[in-house]
């Protein structure tokens, strides 16, 4: 009885559909319960009720499966619908636990990988990019980083129908070759974070004790032995304070703003 | 004075911005995105630029680190913007420290409210799929742009609308009484930065990378005073002789991002997974599998998106 029913096949137009709920819906009904359930079922409810049929007791059951708990990088998650679709697509209801393990097996991954790559690894190389020219008053570094978001999400829409194509296999091809671009890019990352601490941090000792009578430029001192050394060394005390427990970044930053404040206020530091 | 048309473009572009992060990411909702178009509206991009600027540096990497409800810089660079132009007396390094991360901590608390209220329509939406009524489980899972784009509009709109008395009292203050603080907070604001590289550090592998955050740091170090210091010198002999017309420019900072690149670009043709996997496609399955656990030992990955 179920099988009859599944004689449709996702049409470009579908593929478009989805692509375009993905792009410029999937994470508004983002809620702490279930996280992105709803968004998976919003960008496919279309095509779902195009393969079960309006009022069917599948479709039910599918939305109700598609509405689970699920939360992976939004970069990444038509990937997931893309595989879901072609297995629903050739087994109707039959396939409704696969998808289930499926969904669950995959999401963790994707959102491991989309984190690294598109949370991490891009706004730091292009806001970096786009921070230190706009820190001279320069928009280009801005509009660089708009376009390059733009070819992303051409990647992300062209996704779609290649994972709908591949199927599983395309998981762990994909895993492979993004594992060492994302770890070629990790390369990059930690070196432009090293630059930015060489140029973004501006602050140095403005404080000049008198032992006797010999006056002692600490900064000049310190210049001598490496140019950019407290930046350095406040990272360094950052990221120890970020490595104990309990600690938010939200704290850390609170508490540097206050020790800054006060350090600064006292004229210990100042603005270079 | 902030005019209402400036009041509401702010308050319209409080509300596109985080739909903006949360669908499209086309980096007009970042920090320095929201510097360039709160500068814009202002009429002083410039000013919008460098809080932006201090935002997006200080916030690198806190968006994969820690919980889901993420530290709102971007929110924090429009009030900090529109007051810094429109007060007067308030240096926007003294914007960023005392209205730009305060707010963007508070504001926290908002995001997690639009959370909140979005599981409401998630279980709206639970109901209308027993009785399968398509339509309705659309319109309600839309209905979570609301709380999302209200989160923002509403404390942007009410800040602007009432608080500009407010921070000129508080800035009229910092520029006479309370100067040692007025000062401390502007050095705060240069030094805020390094909290964003210290949690992005945090998130990559930085003790599998050291080498390069050392290469990274010491030769932009040593080329970032050279380049200032013939800076100064061209300066310096442009005042003393009117014959000498050279200009030196700044460090470009592309350039450093190049250097690293190359590096990059080394490392990926070093790695030997690649070649496993055209030999031999068992060992490649294995390999993928270890170098994946590495991945997840390393990063501090938490499965909350935002």
């Amino acid at each position: 009885m179920t099988n009859s029913k599944l004689n449709y096949k996702l049409t470009k137009k579908d593929f478009n559909q989805i692509n375009r709920r993905s792009l410029f819906g999937f994470q508004l009904g983002w809620n702490y319960e279930r996280m992105q359930n709803t968004g998976y079922l919003y960008t496919m409810l279309p095509q779902l009720r195009k393969i079960y049929g309006d009022k069917s007791p599948e479709l039910k059951e599918m939305m109700k499966t598609e509405t689970q708990f699920f939360n992976t990088s939004n970069f990444f998650n038509t990937i997931i619908t893309g595989i879901d679709l072609a297995m629903q697509e050739h087994e109707g209801i039959e396939s409704r636990e696969t998808v289930a393990s499926l969904k669950v097996g995959l999401m963790g991954p994707f959102a491991a990988i989309g984190d690294s790559i598109f949370a991490a690894l891009i706004p730091t190389i292009f806001g970096a990019l786009a921070a230190s020219m706009a820190a001279e008053g320069n928009p280009i570094g801005v509009i660089i980083w708009i376009i390059a978001n733009l070819a992303i999400c051409v990647f992300r829409w062209k996704q779609l129908h290649f994972a709908y194509e591949q199927g599983t296999s395309l998981v762990t091809d994909m895993r492979d070759r993004l594992n060492a671009l994302t770890d070629s890019a990790t390369v990059l990352g930690v070196f432009m974070v090293g630059a930015l601490v060489a140029t973004m941090i501006n602050i140095k000792f403005a404080w000049v004790p008198h032992i006797g009578k010999v006056t002692m430029d600490i900064q000049n001192n310190l210049d001598m032995i490496i140019p950019k050394l407290l930046p350095a060394l406040l990272v360094g005390f950052v990221y120890w304070l970020l490595g104990r427990k309990k600690m938010t970044s939200t704290k850390a930053i609170l508490i540097v703003l206050v020790l800054c404040v006060v350090l600064g206020g006292l004229g210990i530091i100042a603005k270079a | 004075m902030i005019a209402w048309w400036q009041i509401l473009l702010l308050t319209l572009y409080a509300g596109y911005e985080i739909l903006d992060e949360l669908q499209i990411y086309s980096s007009l909702n970042t920090p320095v995105g929201a510097g360039l178009v709160a500068g814009i509206i202002m009429g002083d991009m410039g000013k919008g630029l460098m809080i932006g600027a201090a935002m997006q540096l200080m916030v690198l990497g806190v968006g994969t680190f820690g919980g889901a409800s993420k530290i709102d810089a971007t929110t924090g660079t429009v009030l900090a913007t529109a007051f810094s132009v429109s007060v007067s007396g308030l240096s926007w390094q003294a914007a960023v420290s005392s209205i730009a991360v305060p707010v963007a901590a508070i504001m926290v608390q908002l995001d997690v409210l639009a959370r909140f209220t979005n599981t409401y329509f998630a279980h709206r939406i639970d109901h209308f799929i027993d009785e399968q009524n398509y339509k309705a489980i659309e319109r309600n899972f839309l209905y979570g742009a609301i709380p999302w784009a209200l989160s923002r509009a509403i404390p942007v709109f009410v800040a602007l609308a009432f608080g500009r008395g407010l921070v000129q009292n508080i800035a009229n203050a910092l520029n006479s009484d309370w100067k040692w603080l007025g000062t401390g907070l502007t050095v705060a604001g240069a030094a805020l930065p390094a909290v964003g590289f210290a949690i992005l550090l945090r998130y990559l592998p930085v003790k599998k990378h050291i080498a390069y955050l050392i290469l990274g740091f010491t030769v932009t170090t040593l080329f970032a005073t050279m380049f200032t210091n013939i800076q100064t010198l061209g300066t310096g002999l442009a005042a003393a002789s009117k014959g000498f017309t050279t200009v030196f420019n700044g460090l470009p900072m592309l350039a450093i991002a190049l250097l690293g690149l190359g590096l990059a670009i080394l490392h990926y043709k070093g790695i030997p997974l690649s070649k496993a996997k055209s030999s031999n496609a068992s060992d490649a399955s294995q390999s993928v599998e270890k170098t994946s656990s590495d991945a997840n030992d390393e990063g501090e990955i938490t499965d909350d998106e935002l």
